[in-house]
């Protein structure tokens, strides 16, 4: 497992993957101070609240592409050069599989760490007079972090299944369009089934707009529970599809 | 053990097509085995069984006198190299790169890299991007990678494929020395005649997914005796002569075709023919070629 697990590290060498992530991450943490810039001072004391609203909208429409990239980042490299022949006479391909979203996951924990740090930096910026409550960032964490593992999952399976990565980068792009859409859907399965949709289904923060006084109110949502155990369902059976699909191709 | 790799009814559909047909492989351990076959006779396909990539439809493979299972492909694979058609690398990393990763899921020392690189020749090129080599340099690389570990067997698909001559020599002679040398056994696959004949001491031939011979590569020489032919003007005479000594002979448009005989024989044979009137006007040794064998098992010309 260590030996398969020093090697990944060893093909990511030159890929850029780091850049990748702080790229998407800066124009994450532009984004959001563009966003808040354009408050007045007295719609400034929720900024946790306005920011927690304003990241899965971002998530969804830049996290697709991103995860997209970084899949292709972490697999193409085997397709391109095509040495699953190889690696697949030298370790169990189950585990390649495996060692290429430990790899995934391990770029997203970094990525949604920094992004907690991005709310501590506006925190700082624009000393919100609402406080941060912890519960806020376990709920953002397991929201972001997992749709992202969930897209980062289906990107994995498709790199590993097309020569030409132009689309599974084309699938990405679509998930933006579709994610970013689910914002506007009823509630109802057909969003269920659809893992870009979660960073909108499990956005845990909601707001009211009085068109009298033009002031926007944001309020604290329920976490859907629900939809996190489905998440969780879609996640382990993805997981087990795409596994399996990975080791019935044959090289 | 009495071979090193051994399979029983080996067989590979692929929907109604059969890409292998029964294969029974049988390689002798030290030996070099030329998998000859023309293009899509299935030589690959049954390379990629007994490394595992490919699921066999139907029957057995034996790999150091162990029978292969999921369970213990790792196992037995350890101590086997494989090149198989293109070589395989990660063009962004360098040679030396490329030769860590597969020195690090195989668990050997280091070390061993500096001496891969030495015995394929490309300690001088070893930090230079795969990207940027020829494909000659990757085939090499390619075979660095299957002879780290000091395996005991060694899979090569086509490794000549690609090559210049020069790179193709050397290939061959590289070949050619492993098992006297390293104590391996090599299986090396190809449509090129001339090649197998060059470096395999034992040979199996494969044509539409079955063998069709499988030995010796001395013993397919010994098949290319010579045959003597005479070209006479007066064919009656010399057949009448031919029956009155007890000669064996065949006629094959218009030429009389005799098998291989020794010097002396022939002598004597022209001698008798001229007494009997047959009017011999040439005698030529026709020598039977590895080609003609091969065309005639395969029914199929044989690149040069």
């Amino acid at each position: 497992m260590q030996r398969e697990w020093r090697t990944e590290w060893i093909k990511v060498r030159y890929r850029k993957v780091g850049l990748l992530l702080m790229a998407f991450l800066m124009l994450i943490f532009l984004w959001v101070s563009w966003a808040l810039s354009r408050n007045t001072k007295e719609e400034m004391a929720d900024g946790y609240r306005m920011i927690f609203l304003q990241l899965p909208m971002i998530h969804t429409i830049l996290a697709p592409t991103m995860l997209a990239m970084l899949a292709s980042r972490l697999c193409d490299a085997e397709v391109k050069g095509d040495t699953l022949k190889l690696l697949c006479t030298l370790e169990h391909k189950g585990r390649l599989f495996d060692m290429k979203l430990l790899m995934g996951a391990c770029y997203l924990a970094l990525f949604v760490f920094a992004e907690v740090g991005i709310l501590f930096i506006q925190g700082a910026i624009y000393h919100f007079q609402r406080p941060l409550e912890p519960v806020q960032i376990l709920f953002f964490v397991l929201q972001i972090y997992l749709v992202s593992f969930a897209i980062f999952l289906l990107q994995v399976v498709l790199s590993f299944f097309f020569e030409n990565q132009i689309l599974p980068l084309a699938i990405g792009l679509l998930g933006s369009f579709v994610g970013l859409f689910s914002w506007f859907f009823a509630n109802g399965i057909g969003k269920l089934v659809l893992i870009w949709a979660y960073y909108s289904q499990l956005c845990f923060v909601a707001f009211d707009w009085e068109k009298e006084t033009r002031v926007i109110t944001y309020y604290n949502k329920p976490f859907d529970v629900f939809s996190f155990a489905l998440l969780i369902v879609l996640l382990v059976a993805g997981y087990v599809i795409g596994k399996s699909l990975f080791l019935r191709k044959e090289i | 053990m009495k071979y090193i790799i051994e399979t029983n009814s080996l067989s590979k559909q692929y929907g109604e097509k059969y890409s292998v047909k029964n294969l029974r492989l049988k390689i002798r351990p030290g030996c070099v085995y030329g998998f000859l076959g023309p293009n899509g006779a299935g030589k690959s396909t049954t390379m990629k069984m007994l490394l595992g990539l490919v699921k066999p439809t139907t029957g057995e493979i034996s790999m150091f006198g162990k029978e292969l299972y999921q369970s213990n492909r790792m196992e037995i694979l350890k101590r086997t190299g494989s090149l198989i058609e293109a070589p395989s690398y990660y063009g962004h990393l360098s040679g030396r790169e490329n030769l860590e990763i597969v020195q690090t899921l195989k668990g050997v020392p280091r070390e061993e890299i500096d001496e891969v690189l030495k015995i394929v020749r490309l300690s001088g090129q070893q930090k230079k991007k795969v990207k940027e080599y020829s494909l000659g340099m990757k085939q090499r690389l390619g075979f660095a990678a299957a002879l780290l570990g000091k395996p005991k067997l060694l899979l090569l698909d086509e490794p000549t494929n690609g090559l210049d001559p020069a790179g193709i020599q050397e290939m061959r002679e590289l070949i050619e020395r492993l098992p006297e040398e390293y104590g391996i056994t090599v299986m090396v696959s190809s449509h090129l005649l001339s090649e197998i004949d060059q470096m395999a001491t034992d040979v199996g031939i494969i044509d539409k997914g079955k063998m069709i011979y499988q030995g010796a590569l001395q013993k397919l020489h010994d098949k290319a005796r010579s045959t003597i032919s005479m070209y006479v003007l007066n064919q009656a005479a010399a057949v009448q002569t031919l029956e009155r000594y007890g000669e064996s002979y065949a006629i094959k448009g218009g030429e009389l075709v005799f098998g291989e005989r020794e010097e002396l024989q022939v002598a004597r044979l022209v001698a008798l023919l001229a007494n009997g009137g047959a009017q011999i006007t040439r005698v030529s040794a026709k020598q039977k070629s590895l080609e003609d064998i091969f065309l005639q098992l395969t029914g199929k010309q044989v690149s040069l």
